[in-house]
């Protein structure tokens, strides 16, 4: 019978792992953050109701089906067959197409760090709905399936499609579901961190004359699906989530300081950045 | 198969690439160097209408300039053949 004082939590050794496994480079989000609060804060209109759910609670029904809705675009779950696929998807990418073996350890660094969060989010959706928990959800927005045949489409698949999840997860730390918001600094923390990594393998291709040729030619592909991954400015669900504390601004607002957050990135990078309303599917 | 699928198979088929079997049950798809065989790349079948078609023809300069497609050219010499004129500018302009 194994000695229970002397095996360590189950957390502790997933966080001594993460401990170990930092590098000049990584985590990304170590820089990020040391600089000051890289994200902008969301406040909640004011008047809204205090609601706020835990675990095992009872939801109302519209309540259940906005969160579930909100955690189905989400995506990252241990029970989504298609969430894992896609990961899959990420190594073979970087098997084939990595400049380097530095940057293909560096994949494998995010791709371990969205499986603890395919773990955490896994626990809120069986403690939410079992059957939820299981479900095969594939991607359903575009910008998860846009071709991507270059190493800087892939940065730029990081550096705008990780950073929407870090807006997303800044807005959780103040949501009405408990499980949501215990973990999102985490989430949140991560999520920045891979937005930061595809920013330095775009600041790499970028150093040089047709690395940068190539960076502006791409924008115009990546840039209008990641200000769509907001969806409609008018989308009716969007007070919905607000008056249930389930997000605290809505889809216009957010994907405003997004665009904020990423064009002065981009221009830092002597990128010229394309029209906002060009190529837009979602307005 | 869908129409997206087939519209992305077509799309690329036009520059020389090739889509391979579904992978990840049938979600994304590996890219594969119609001349060579080797992976170029991965896409995914939850495309809008008409997006693949217009994402790839809006790549020939890259193709046409060495700035993507497969080490062993074979992009490169596919679009010189469909467009030698325009070709020939987009090496120009991208100083190839």
């Amino acid at each position: 019978m194994a000695d229970e004082a002397k095996t360590p939590g189950e957390m502790r050794v997933i966080d001594d792992a993460e401990q170990r496994g930092r590098t000049e480079l990584w985590p990304f989000w170590r820089r990020a953050y040391a600089q000051g609060d890289p994200l902008p804060r969301f406040v909640a209109p004011p008047g809204r109701p205090g609601h706020q759910f835990d675990e095992g609670e009872p939801l109302p029904e519209e309540y259940k089906g906005l969160l579930i809705k909100m955690l189905r675009h989400e995506g990252e779950r241990a029970g989504n067959k298609s969430f894992l696929g896609f990961m899959a998807t990420c190594l073979d990418l970087a098997e084939a197409i990595a400049p380097d073996a530095e940057a293909r350890l560096l994949k494998a660094e995010y791709l371990a760090e969205e499986l603890k969060h395919a773990i955490m989010f896994h626990r809120v959706a069986v403690g939410l709905d079992r059957d939820f928990a299981l479900r095969d959800v594939p991607y359903a927005h575009y910008a998860f399936h846009l071709p991507r045949e270059t190493w800087l489409d892939d940065a730029y698949f990081h550096f705008f499609v990780d950073l929407n999840g870090a807006f997303h997860s800044r807005d959780w730390r103040e949501s009405s579901y408990l499980p949501l918001r215990t973990m999102a600094a985490t989430v949140e923390r991560d999520e920045l961190g891979h937005s930061e990594m595809g920013y330095y393998f775009l600041a790499q291709a970028c150093a040089e004359r047709r690395g940068r040729q190539l960076a502006q030619a791409l924008l115009s592909k990546w840039y209008p699906a990641a200000l769509d991954m907001f969806g409609r400015s008018d989308s009716p669900n969007a007070p919905k989530f607000i008056q249930w504390g389930l997000k605290s601004v809505g889809n216009a607002e957010i994907r405003q300081a997004y665009k904020a957050y990423v064009d002065g990135k981009l221009a830092a990078l002597g990128l010229d950045l394309p029209d906002e309303r060009k190529r837009r599917r979602f307005l | 198969m869908n129409d997206i699928v087939e519209e992305i198979r077509q799309a690329y088929a036009a520059v020389g690439i090739a889509l391979d079997q579904p992978a990840t049950y049938g979600t994304y798809y590996r890219l594969l160097c119609a001349g060579c065989g080797k992976m170029v790349g991965n896409v995914g079948d939850r495309l809008l209408p008409s997006m693949a078609r217009e994402l790839v023809a809006e790549q020939f300069d890259l193709y046409a300039a060495g700035l993507l497609g497969c080490a062993c050219g074979h992009q490169l010499a596919t679009v010189r053949r469909t467009d030698p004129a325009r070709a020939d500018a987009a090496r120009r302009r991208h100083g190839d």
